[in-house]
């Protein structure tokens, strides 16, 4: 058990700097909107796949960084990824038995949620973004779920 | 099929509630304390410096290859470009050249009125950060931050003009809020018929709007528009854009204006971040400033026209008549004006020296000797 938590590290730490270095990377404007939250979507495969090993301390450190990365009010994504990642790790026995559409669909109903904490908190602090782009940021998660779990599986295969 | 590996299916992780709730307390805490009291200012800035490499480490293969392009640019480009920049350079000095005499002139002329605007006084340049930070914002990260000086609320600057004002600093970087950021507003004037209005960001770079004129404001395609100066944030007389399109709705009481930014928004890659200088027009003028800014000085408005001369040769008179109320303030360069015409006659020397001869950052109005910076 213990080993088997710290075998996990170090790709769990790789893998969120850079999912936070693909959130700030720049893409051209018309394709920016189309944007995954890379970093989330990182930080539910970890909560669903080892919690023990990172759990919500890496949600919450996480999301400091995007607060930080983003000059948004500190907290925000914090507290989003946190709710999000302990729902996530509250699922995740069903999670992993789930077929890939079924998995896309929770993460879906996750990364919403992970959209509707940031859009109040945006809301509840005086700046509000009412586009409705921002809703498409879950759906593109969504869609390339399956591509970031199969990848990250993948980088601590033994 | 993603196959996840743990094979840990101990149904539980302990006590996963209490962690979620203690973790959302801790980051409410975070967001109160931030939003409200401002307290965090040490934290983010510490937490910005942490994440300060990441951000260098993914801007910097851009930067790289726009360094390669660069270096592998053929000797023709090169000096095709050296023309060019020589042919401008040529261009701006000849432009130049009256300058001084004209920033001379105008101070003395504003020295007359008492008004004293504020003129810019240093810049410092920095290049703008290859980071996307909000998908819906119209930020940019600037790679200078409070150690060089840079604060919140500074004008920004590019080649082409006002670009936008600093919204946050950290240490080491800065983030500039765009003129077409939609929450952000700058006052503007018509560089044709000086009427003032403000010009409000839509989160389209290629567009700002000015939605606070009247049907039947004086206002056509093709207008310049540049700062006004009010609010004293922004330095006066900077170009913000033109108009691009005057839609009339005779039903509508507001006209619907569409301006082009002056700034290359989207393109631009370094800054320029201004320092302001009030111009020194004497220890007297401040209170006079502070009053005839209070009253609704219309360019249109006859009085005013008047007033400068009033409150040139009897500041303090200007600014005791003019405090109380408008109506009044109105009527003061009415009555002020013989005793000014009086005073006039043997004032200007006086009035006209002091900006000639006294270039420093007197302060003028102490309550924006704050926001220039060392």
């Amino acid at each position: 058990m213990m080993r088997d938590t710290r075998v996990r590290r170090l790709p769990m730490a790789l893998s969120a700097v850079v999912a936070l270095a693909l959130a700030v990377i720049p893409l051209p404007a018309a394709v920016d909107a189309f944007r995954p939250d890379f970093l989330v979507l990182v930080v539910f495969y970890w909560s669903i796949e080892s919690p023990r090993a990172g759990g919500l301390a890496l949600a919450f450190v996480a999301g400091l960084a995007l607060d930080v990365v983003r000059g948004v009010v500190l907290g925000q994504h914090a507290l989003a990824l946190t709710l999000m990642a302990a729902w996530a790790t509250h699922l995740r026995l069903r999670l992993r038995v789930f077929s890939v559409l079924s998995q896309s669909l929770t993460i879906f109903a996750l990364l919403t949620g992970y959209q509707f904490v940031l859009f109040w908190i945006d809301g509840a602090t005086g700046n509000p973004v009412t586009t409705f782009s921002r809703w498409l940021a879950p759906v593109i998660g969504a869609l390339i779920w399956p591509l970031i779990a199969g990848a990250l599986s993948r980088s601590h295969a033994r | 099929m993603v196959a996840f590996r743990n094979t840990d299916t101990s149904g539980r992780t302990t006590g996963l509630l209490l962690r979620c709730v203690l973790y959302s307390l801790l980051a409410l805490g975070l967001i109160i304390f931030d939003k409200r009291y401002d307290h965090l200012g040490q934290i983010r800035r510490f937490l910005s410096v942490v994440a300060y490499p990441v951000q260098v480490a993914v801007a910097s293969p851009f930067e790289g290859w726009d360094w390669f392009r660069e270096s592998v640019s053929s000797r023709e480009t090169l000096r095709a470009d050296k023309a060019k920049l020589e042919a401008e350079l040529r261009l701006a000095n000849f432009r130049l050249q009256r300058f001084e005499a004209l920033e001379a002139e105008s101070q003395r002329l504003r020295a007359l009125r008492d008004n004293t605007a504020a003129i810019t006084d240093r810049f410092l340049v920095g290049d703008i950060m290859d980071l996307d930070l909000d998908a819906f914002r119209e930020r940019v990260l600037v790679d200078k931050g409070a150690r060089d000086g840079v604060f919140v609320g500074q004008a920004v600057l590019d080649s082409g003009g006002v670009f936008g004002q600093v919204a946050r600093v950290e240490q080491l970087t800065s983030e500039v809020i765009l003129l077409s950021d939609a929450a952000h507003a700058i006052p503007v004037q018509i560089n044709r018929n000086g009427l003032r209005t403000i010009a409000v960001g839509t989160g389209d770079m290629s567009r700002l709007k000015l939605p606070y004129l009247a049907t039947s404001a004086d206002v056509v395609a093709g207008d310049l528009l540049v700062t006004s100066g009010l609010g004293g944030g922004f330095p006066a007389g900077y170009p913000v854009g033109t108009v691009a399109e005057v839609k009339r709705d005779p039903a509508q009481s507001l006209a619907d204006v569409d301006v082009r930014p002056a700034a290359a928004l989207d393109r631009s890659r370094e800054l320029m971040f201004v320092w302001l200088k009030q111009a020194a027009a004497g220890s007297a003028a401040a209170p006079a400033t502070a009053a005839t800014s209070a009253t609704p000085t219309s360019p249109a408005n006859p009085a005013t026209a008047n007033s400068p001369g009033a409150s040139t040769a009897a500041p303090a008179k200007a600014a005791t008549t003019s405090a109380p109320d408008k109506p009044s303030a109105a009527k003061t360069p009415a009555h002020a004006a013989p005793a000014a015409h009086a005073a006039a006659a043997r004032a200007p020397p006086a009035a006209a020296k002091p900006p000639a001869d006294s270039p420093k950052p007197a302060a003028a109005a102490p309550s924006r000797t704050g926001e220039i910076a060392p």
